[in-house]
């Protein structure tokens, strides 16, 4: 089996295309849901240290809402979707027309309108995905944190990473109205269903 | 701030003496564990992210609490620390997300919690303070001048431990 630091530049280019794919399907949801125009940059994939990749999402002590989802089947691993309140102001705006000046006014409703946005946005990057490569995945139930970005980013370290020292983050970022905002929607896959998505692609070379 | 703060990373370790501090962000499920040895004023944090290696030996011994533990006393005991004499706090431990159905995310925080504990017994070193469990990521900071240890956490009071 392939470690993460061990794939070849065609294995990676494909994972950025899946991931390009799946980013855009949930791009299309967002822009539907909020009659907004959404945009999205280049998906990057990376393989990074645990230190390293928290420092590239923004440093561990800065805050960040996170929506979490688990996928299994075939394809096990993490969906982490974070969000600043630039981005979250731009949804409550357009969902309940208000705004929030930080993070400490989260009601309930807001955070269940947040809540639900992740769940669509993830739920069509996986269905995309699937539907392109033929696996089948099941999505747990989404839960969300409001806290500190290397505490939200331990959780898919600690979770996949029994067998390795790095990471692998497939990363998308989303424009609302051509303005960049802080919101990652993150794949991030175990080892093995790594390994098993891109021999069923065809292109593992080992 | 003047004095040099060390900063302990994810599955890191690192000791100093007085005046210097160690430093480690938000510990989520991780935990970090302070070790100090008053009289000499030699402090030493890890950050473990499991509790059980099952690596082996080529692995990073840090990233877990069974194995991080002893390494950490081994390499305070070369620089003059005594076990007897050290004082143990712990930070962390936390559930960040509620995920249903039960997976192993929910509980890997307690899981690391009983590991730490069940690793210092072993070493005979009883803890004098704790901050964990709950469901918030804690930076944890320790003064190897004085031996207190610091909890700081998003909207909360900050906490001496």
């Amino acid at each position: 089996m392939k470690k993460y630091e061990e794939m070849s530049s065609l294995e990676i280019d494909v994972l950025r295309e899946i991931g390009s794919i799946g980013t855009g399907n949930a791009a299309t949801a967002l822009s539907q849901m909020m009659n907004k125009k959404i945009g999205m940059t280049m998906p990057e994939v990376q393989i990074l240290g645990f230190n390293e990749a928290i420092a590239k999402f923004g440093g561990p002590e800065m805050i960040v809402s996170g929506v979490l989802v688990t996928t299994s089947g075939e394809l096990n691993g993490i969906m982490l979707y974070l969000q600043q309140l630039d981005f979250i102001n731009a949804m409550l705006e357009e969902v309940l027309v208000e705004k929030i000046e930080s993070f400490e006014q989260l009601g309930e409703l807001e955070v269940s309108a947040l809540v639900e946005i992740g769940n669509i946005m993830i739920s069509s990057y996986i269905s995309a995905i699937s539907k392109l490569t033929g696996i089948h995945v099941k999505l747990s139930v989404p839960a969300m944190s409001v806290n500190m970005l290397g505490g939200i980013m331990s959780v898919p370290m600690v979770e996949l990473g029994h067998q390795t020292d790095k990471i692998m983050t497939i990363s998308g970022k989303f424009l609302v109205d051509d303005k960049e905002v802080y919101s990652n929607l993150l794949l991030m896959p175990d080892v093995g269903s790594l390994n098993y998505l891109l021999k069923k692609l065809g292109v593992l070379n080992e | 701030m003047s004095e040099k703060q060390l900063v302990v990373g994810i599955a890191d370790m690192k000791i100093c003496r007085g005046p210097q501090k160690l430093i480690t962000y938000a510990l989520g499920s991780c935990i970090g564990i302070c070790l100090y040895d008053p009289m000499i004023r030699l402090a030493g944090m890890v950050h473990i992210m499991l509790p059980n290696n099952m690596e082996g030996s080529n692995s990073n011994v840090f990233k877990y609490a069974d194995t991080g533990i002893p390494a950490t006393i081994k390499k305070m005991e070369i620089f003059g620390g005594v076990k007897s004499r050290m004082v143990c706090k712990i930070a962390g431990g936390a559930r960040m997300f509620e995920v249903q159905p039960n997976s192993s995310i929910g509980n890997i925080g307690q899981r690391n919690v009983e590991a730490v504990k069940k690793a210092l017994a072993k070493e005979g070193i009883r803890i004098a303070k704790e901050d964990v469990g709950l469901n918030y990521a804690r930076t944890l900071l320790l003064d190897a001048e004085t031996g207190a240890a610091v909890v700081r956490s998003f909207g909360r009071k900050e906490l001496v431990l």
